[in-house]
């Protein structure tokens, strides 16, 4: 008992809304001395260097090359993030055990993906990091997460849509170690889209809605992705120079 | 560490001595393919050999490599399912659920597809198909040796637990096999395509082991019970999944870093504090880790002869 009350705390950490900032001072001292002066320098760096300042509509670039793809996939995991967190919260009255362990598991896995790319990007480049996608910033009125139905219903539609946005900016990825780990974190959403759909309807894991009649899934660009995603977004992201 | 490094930097010299494709030189590019395999490999061999880091461990891959390697994975599979269906002559249907055989059908189906879209660009490319290989599945290379799975062709448990083996190596496969088709923007896309289809498929046949009681998550976790004896090609698949350290290097061929998931990182803001090692559990099962194309093809030598 003792046991399964611990892994019930654990769980619940991972979905708490995370808008603490990553502490730059302590993560560089991780980072060793080398990426420490590194860090000096580049905190040294005026703010007014960053090229992803909000302008009066409010529109957030996710900005250009291989940083662009970054960014890009560090909006899409925060916003699974947040959906997952929020499910954990306020879970549907009508779930299976299945069901609310699978949102327990998988709530982790996206929060643990949404600060790998923001420790990536803080790193690599510090002054073109998108901003936390907070509370304020993301709708998601559409879904009912008193309703089993929904949640799963979204689930789906983060997954898929999250395999697709993968499978679509592998051709923009420049640098190799970004593309190895893009290929680490879409396989695990293809898994978790797998799972979801088969808790909706059993072995509709790679169906036609998903796989076409090549056996391939699907890929889909930046700004088709943007635009699917932006019914659960208030702000405005521009994913018109991912990757260029 | 040094394998990202390695992989890197076989990118950058694969685009240089393969010549970089325009978008869309699909044909011009699969033309090359069957000259590629020996006018490709000693400039990539001895580009990447300079490099002290990489001795040793290196694994090059032409385009038509790749595709082969796809080929025999997916034609593995669908002889696989195929038999466990009923579906090959001489093999009688394994005694599934009805749920159980329609989702084994969609993956045999795409199996199928995949042969077939592969073939035809390995042929379009002037290329030869290889003869299709023998199978036996039990693992005993038609009784030169002892079975590995002698139930499998009766045993529902024994040939999903084999299936799920296949698609995890190449779901870890596929990933390393990208670097080497870089330069065909077309190829990259099939083959990113093709590997979350196979991630799809792994999913569901874990969770069809889970529903029949085995320890299995729909994803690769280090609270999996293990599947092969340590050593074995079939535990191989696994080997290094477990891996929590995730790194990433600011320069190209910088020095990496490792992610700091267990420490400074703000998603452990709970009190008390997570312990490192539930962090690092949870961090291992999000991300699925690359390996080496001879992962898979140790698996598929045990089931062909």
């Amino acid at each position: 008992m003792s046991n399964i009350k611990q892994n019930a705390s654990e769980e619940a950490e991972f979905a708490k809304p995370l808008y603490t900032p990553i502490k730059r001072r302590s993560f560089f001292m991780y980072a060793g001395a080398t990426a420490g002066a590194t860090a000096l320098l580049l905190s040294g760096c005026d703010d007014d260097e960053n090229t992803n300042v909000v302008p009066n509509d409010g529109t957030i670039s996710l900005g250009s090359g291989d940083v662009g793809v970054l960014n890009y996939a560090y909006a899409l995991e925060q916003l699974e993030a947040a959906f997952y967190a929020q499910v954990k919260a306020t879970p549907a009255i009508d779930f299976a055990d299945v069901e609310k362990n699978y949102f327990n598991q998988v709530a982790a896995h996206e929060a643990i993906h949404r600060d790998f790319f923001k420790a990536a990007i803080t790193r690599d480049a510090p002054n073109q990091i998108i901003p936390t996608l907070t509370a304020a910033d993301l709708n998601f009125s559409s879904i009912d997460f008193t309703k089993r139905a929904s949640v799963l219903g979204a689930a789906k539609a983060f997954e898929d849509l999250g395999v697709a946005a993968y499978n679509g900016a592998g051709k923009y990825i420049k640098k190799a170690d970004y593309l190895v780990i893009a290929g680490k974190i879409v396989s695990v959403e293809a898994r978790h889209a797998a799972y979801v759909r088969d808790l909706i309807s059993n072995g509709s894991f790679a169906n036609e809605e998903v796989v076409d009649s090549m056996g391939l899934d699907k890929a889909m660009e930046p700004v088709e992705v943007i635009t699917a995603a932006s019914g659960y977004l208030k702000v405005k992201l521009d994913a018109s120079k991912v990757g260029k | 560490m040094d394998f990202l490094n390695l992989l890197a930097r076989l990118a950058d010299l694969d685009s240089t001595a393969a010549a970089p494709q325009p978008a869309g030189a699909r044909r011009a590019a699969l033309g090359r393919l069957g000259q590629a395999g020996t006018a490709l490999l000693p400039g990539l061999l001895l580009g990447a050999l300079s490099q002290p880091a990489t001795a040793g461990t290196l694994d090059t891959r032409t385009r038509l490599d790749v595709l082969l390697l796809v080929r025999q994975l997916a034609a593995l599979g669908n002889e696989l399912h195929s038999r466990a269906l009923g579906l090959v002559p001489g093999y009688t249907a394994l005694p599934l659920t009805a749920a159980e055989k329609t989702g084994i059908q969609v993956i045999r189906e795409q199996e199928v597809q995949r042969v077939a879209l592969v073939s035809q660009l390995i042929t379009d490319g002037g290329a030869t198909l290889p003869a299709a290989p023998r199978y036996d599945f039990t693992g005993s290379q038609n009784g030169a040796r002892a079975a590995l799975y002698p139930d499998i062709q009766t045993n529902p448990d024994t040939y999903l637990l084999v299936a799920q083996v296949l698609k995890d190596a190449a779901v870890r496969v596929y990933k390393t096999q990208v670097e080497f088709v870089r330069a065909d923007i077309y190829l990259s896309e099939l083959l990113l395509r093709s590997h979350t289809v196979e991630a799809r498929h792994a999913s569901h046949l874990r969770t069809l082991r889970r529903q029949r009681g085995a320890t299995v998550k729909s994803w690769i976790s280090p609270d999996d019970a293990p599947v092969g004896t340590t050593g074995t090609a079939v535990a191989r698949v696994y080997a290094g999944e477990s891996n929590s350290v995730q790194a990433y290097s600011a320069a190209d061929n910088g020095a990496l870093t490792s992610v700091p998931f267990n420490s400074t990182l703000p998603i452990n803001v709970a009190t008390p504090p997570l312990s490192p090692e539930a962090i690092l559990r949870k961090v291992a099962e999000a991300f699925d880790e690359p390996a080496n194309a001879v992962v898979a093809t140790d698996v598929a030598a045990l089931f062909t002869y």
